[in-house]
C-alpha cells in the first residue's frame, strides 16, 4: 500500500533530516515508529502528508501504485491518506461540525459517494462520538479552539474514524493523553483495524503498543530508520533506551 | 476665485449644473463652492489624506450627472428579504418607479431629499460647516447635491420595517454624483436604516450624511459599498448624539476603484454609545479608506471599534481611527481594533490609531494587526481534504466573522454574508 524508497528531505534552511528512509507497509499493518527527539518522525509524517517547506532530494513514495508526492496535500486526504497530528492547528472562527462536514463530504465525492444530508451526517458524528467518549460541545466551538491537550487528540481519531481513510498516520497520538484516554482512544484506533486500512503509528511509549499490537516496529534515528523487528523491539528499547541504535 | 486643474471643472460647471432662481440655498451653494475652490483637493500632505491616493479622481474630471434611469433588475442583489420602507436614487435623484414609501407610520417623514427642502425647511441638510469647513469634497457636494435621503422620526417612534436607501449609478462617461441625506430621530425614536451603494461605469458618488439622535434614540445603520469596479466613492457621515442614545454602524466595502469612508461622531450627551463595525475586502488595484473619528465630549460614553480587512493582489487599504476624550469627559470607555489580512506580497495597509485622552479616568484601548494567512491552518484543513481555494474561503471567512458579528440582525447579518461569500477574492488563489 505504501511503499518509501530511499527518502532524502531537507528542511527550509538546508538542513537534510531524512537521510534515505526504506519502509513498506502492506495494506491491514499496523506500524510503529518510534525514536529519539529531533530525529525525523514528524518530519517523515509531513512529508507524506505534504506539508509545505519540505524538500525532498532524493528517493520517492508510491502509495496504492501512485506516486504520493505528485499529490497536493488535500489531493492526498481525498485519496484516503490521513495525518492525525502531533500538534493540531487551532483554527478560531471556522466551526467544528462546519469543517467536519465540508472535509468529509470532499473525501466522500472523492471516493465517488454522495453528500451527506444533515441528518445522515449527525447520525455518523453521533455514532463515533460515542466510540471515542467525546461530548457534544466540543462540535459546537471552533476547530481545536480552547480544547484541552488531551481532547485536541481525541478529536484527531475522532476526524479519522469519520473520514474513514485507507492509511492513517497517527504522529504522538498518545502524547498528552491522560490513562483512561489513552484506552479510550486505544480502543477507538483498534476499532478502525481493517483488512484494507494501514496504519503508522508514530509513538515514545510502549504502554500504546500494549493497546494496539503492531506488526512491525521501527526505530528512526538521525534522519534513518536503524533498526526494525517485530513488537518486542518496543520492549527493548524501553528497557535499554536508544543508545544501542543511535546513527552512526 | 482661486482655481487650479482639478477644481477649475467643478467650478466651470456649476452655473449650467444649478440655476433655478427657485433653488432657496443658492446663496450657500455659492458660498460652498467658493470654499471648494478656497481648499482645492486634498494632498497627502495633510495627516486626514496621508494614506489616500486621489489619483483616480485626478486624472479626470467628473461633470455633475444629469440624470439616469435603472431597470428593477438592477436592485434585485440589493433588495432586502422582507418588507421594508425603500427610497431608490438612481445617478443622485429620487427614482418614485424603484421606491415604495406607500407604509410610512405615523410620526415618521421619509422621503428624498429635494422633497424635504419643500416640505420640511426646518430639517438642516446643510449648515455652516460647509462654508467654513476643511472637507473639500463635502463643500462640494454642498455646492452641487441634487438629492439624497431624508428620515426623521418624532419622539419615541419606532419604524416597524428597515427603511432600504439603494443609490445606484449610471454612466457610459465619468459623472458625479452629489447625494446629500439626513437622519433626525428625535428622542426615544428608533430606527434600521440599509444603505446600499452599486452602479456601472466610471462614476463618482459624493455623499455627505448628516445624523443627529435626540435623548434614548437608537439609530442602527448598515452600509454596503458595492460600487462598480471603475467608480469612485467618497462618503462622509457626521453624526451627533444625545445623551443616552445609540449608534450601531457597520460597513462592508467591496467595490470602487478608489473608496473613501469618513465616519465623524460627536458623543455630546452623556452615556452615548457608538458602535462601529466593519469589513473591507479588496483586491485588484483597489484602494481604500477608513477614516474614523470618535469625539468624546461628554462623560460617560462608550465608544467600540471592530474592522477587519482582507486585501488582495496589488491592493491596498487604510485605516485611520481616531477618538479624542475631551477634558471632563471621565468614565469614557473606549476600545478599537483594526485587523488585516494580506493575501498577497503585494497587498499593503496602512493603519493608524491616534488616541488622544485628556481626562484622567476612563478606559480605553486600540490594536492594530496585519498578518497573513495561517498556513498551519491551511494545511491543517488541505489535510482533511479540503481543496486549497475551498480552504482559504473558509479561513478568510472565519476572519471577518467576528466584525459581522456586530450586526446584530439576523436577517441583515445572512444579507451581508450573502455579499461577503459572493466576493470574488475568495475564490481566487493566492498570487505571489
Ligand atoms: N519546519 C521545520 N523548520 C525547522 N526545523 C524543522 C522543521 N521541521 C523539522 N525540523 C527539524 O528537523 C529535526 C527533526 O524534527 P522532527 O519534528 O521530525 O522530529 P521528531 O522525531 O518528530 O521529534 P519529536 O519526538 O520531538 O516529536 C529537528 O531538528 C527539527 O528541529
Ligand atoms: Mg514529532
Amino acid at each position: 500500500m505504501l511503499e518509501i524508497r530511499n527518502l532524502h528531505a531537507r528542511i527550509a534552511d538546508g538542513r537534510e533530516v531524512l537521510k534515505g528512509i526504506d519502509l513498506a507497509v502492506a495494506p491491514g499493518e499496523v506500524h510503529a515508529i518510534m525514536g529519539p527527539n529531533g530525529s525525523g518522525k514528524s518530519t517523515l509524517a509531513s512529508v507524506l502528508s505534504g506539508r509545505p517547506g519540505y524538500e525532498v532530494t532524493q528517493g520517492g513514495v508510491t502509495y496504492l501504485g501512485r506516486d504520493l508526492l505528485a499529490l497536493g496535500p488535500d489531493e492526498r486526504a481525498r485519496e484516503g491518506v490521513f495525518l492525525a497530528f502531533q500538534y493540531p492547528v487551532e483554527i478560531p472562527g471556522v466551526n467544528n461540525m462546519y469543517f467536519l462536514r465540508a472535509a468529509l463530504n470532499s473525501v466522500r465525492r472523492a471516493r465517488g459517494e454522495p453528500d451527506l444530508d444533515a441528518g445522515q451526517f449527525l447520525k455518523t458524528v453521533r455514532a463515533k462520538l460515542k466510540l471515542l467518549e467525546i461530548g457534544d460541545d466540543l462540535l459546537q466551538r471552533a476547530v481545536n479552539v480552547g480544547f484541552s491537550g488531551g481532547e485536541k487528540k481525541r478529536n484527531e481519531i475522532f476526524q479519522m474514524a469519520m473520514l474513514e481513510p485507507r492509511l492513517a498516520i497517527l504522529d504522538e497520538t498518545d502524547s498528552g493523553l491522560d490513562i483512561d484516554a489513552l484506552r479510550v482512544v486505544a480502543h477507538g484506533i483498534n476499532k478502525l483495524r481493517a483488512p484494507d486500512r494501514a496504519m503508522v503509528l508514530i509513538t515514545h511509549y510502549q504502554r500504546l503498543l500494549d493497546y494496539i499490537e503492531p506488526d512491525r516496529v521501527h526505530v528512526l534515528s538521525g534522519g534513518r530508520i536503524v533498526k526494525s523487528g517485530d513488537k518486542t523491539l518496543a520492549g527493548e528499547l524501553e528497557k535499554h533506551g536508544y543508545a544501542a541504535f543511535e546513527a552512526a | 476665485m482661486t482655481e487650479t486643474t482639478q477644481t477649475k471643472p467643478y467650478i466651470d460647471a456649476f452655473p449650467a449644473a444649478r440655476g433655478g432662481a427657485g433653488d432657496r440655498l443658492r446663496p450657500q451653494r455659492e458660498a460652498a463652492l467658493a470654499r471648494f475652490a478656497a481648499l482645492g483637493f486634498p494632498t497627502r500632505r495633510q495627516e486626514a489624506w496621508r494614506f489616500t491616493d486621489l489619483r483616480p479622481l485626478e486624472r479626470q474630471s467628473y461633470p455633475p450627472s444629469a440624470g439616469g434611469a435603472a431597470p428593477a433588475a438592477a436592485l434585485d442583489a440589493l433588495r432586502l428579504a422582507g418588507a421594508t420602507h425603500r427610497l431608490v436614487l438612481v445617478n443622485g435623484r429620487f427614482a418614485p418607479e424603484l421606491s415604495d414609501l406607500a407604509a410610512l407610520p405615523e410620526g415618521a417623514w421619509i422621503g428624498p431629499s429635494a422633497q424635504a427642502l419643500a416640505e420640511r425647511p426646518a430639517l438642516s441638510l446643510l449648515d455652516a460647516g460647509e462654508i467654513d469647513g476643511a472637507q473639500p469634497f463635502a463643500a462640494l457636494n454642498a455646492a452641487f447635491f441634487t438629492d439624497g435621503a431624508v428620515i426623521a422620526l418624532a419622539p419615541g417612534v419606532v419604524l416597524d420595517r428597515p427603511v432600504e436607501i439603494i443609490h445606484l449609478g449610471r454612466a457610459e462617461a465619468p459623472v458625479s454624483l452629489h447625494l446629500r441625506s439626513r437622519i433626525e430621530l428625535a428622542p426615544g425614536s428608533r430606527a434600521r436604516v440599509v444603505e446600499s451603494f452599486a452602479g456601472t461605469g466610471p462614476y463618482w458618488t459624493n455623499a455627505v450624511l448628516g445624523v443627529e439622535l435626540g435623548a434614548g434614540a437608537t439609530l442602527e445603520h448598515v452600509r454596503l459599498q458595492d460600487e462598480g469596479v471603475e467608480a469612485i466613492h467618497l462618503s462622509l457621515a457626521r453624526l451627533r448624539l444625545g445623551a443616552g442614545a445609540c449608534y450601531d454602524a457597520f460597513a462592508l466595502t467591496l467595490g470602487g476603484a478608489l473608496s473613501r469612508q469618513d465616519v465623524q461622531v460627536e458623543l455630546a450627551g452623556e452615556g452615548a454609545r457608538v458602535g462601529l463595525g466593519g469589513v473591507y475586502l479588496l483586491r485588484g488595484t483597489q484602494e481604500a479608506t477608513t477614516a474614523l473619528l470618535v469625539d468624546h465630549a461628554a462623560p460617560g460614553c462608550t465608544t467600540r471599534e471592530l474592522f477587519k480587512g482582507v486585501i488582495g493582489d496589488r491592493a491596498h487599504g487604510a485605516f485611520q481611527g481616531a477618538i479624542a476624550v475631551r477634558p471632563g469627559a471621565q468614565k469614557t470607555d473606549a476600545h478599537q481594533l483594526n485587523k488585516n489580512l494580506l493575501l498577497s506580497r503585494r497587498a499593503t495597509v496602512d493603519t493608524k490609531p491616534a488616541l488622544e485622552i485628556l481626562a484622567d479616568d476612563v478606559k480605553c484601548s486600540h490594536g492594530a494587526t496585519v498578518g497573513d494567512l495561517d498556513e498551519g491552518a491551511l494545511f491543517y484543513l488541505r489535510a482533511r481534504g479540503i481543496a486549497e481555494a475551498e480552504a482559504r474561503r473558509m479561513l478568510i471567512e472565519a476572519f471577518a466573522a467576528d466584525a459581522l458579528d456586530m450586526v446584530e440582525d439576523t436577517a441583515l447579518r445572512a444579507h451581508l454574508a450573502g455579499h461577503l461569500q459572493r466576493w470574488p477574492g475568495l475564490r481566487e488563489s493566492r498570487e505571489t
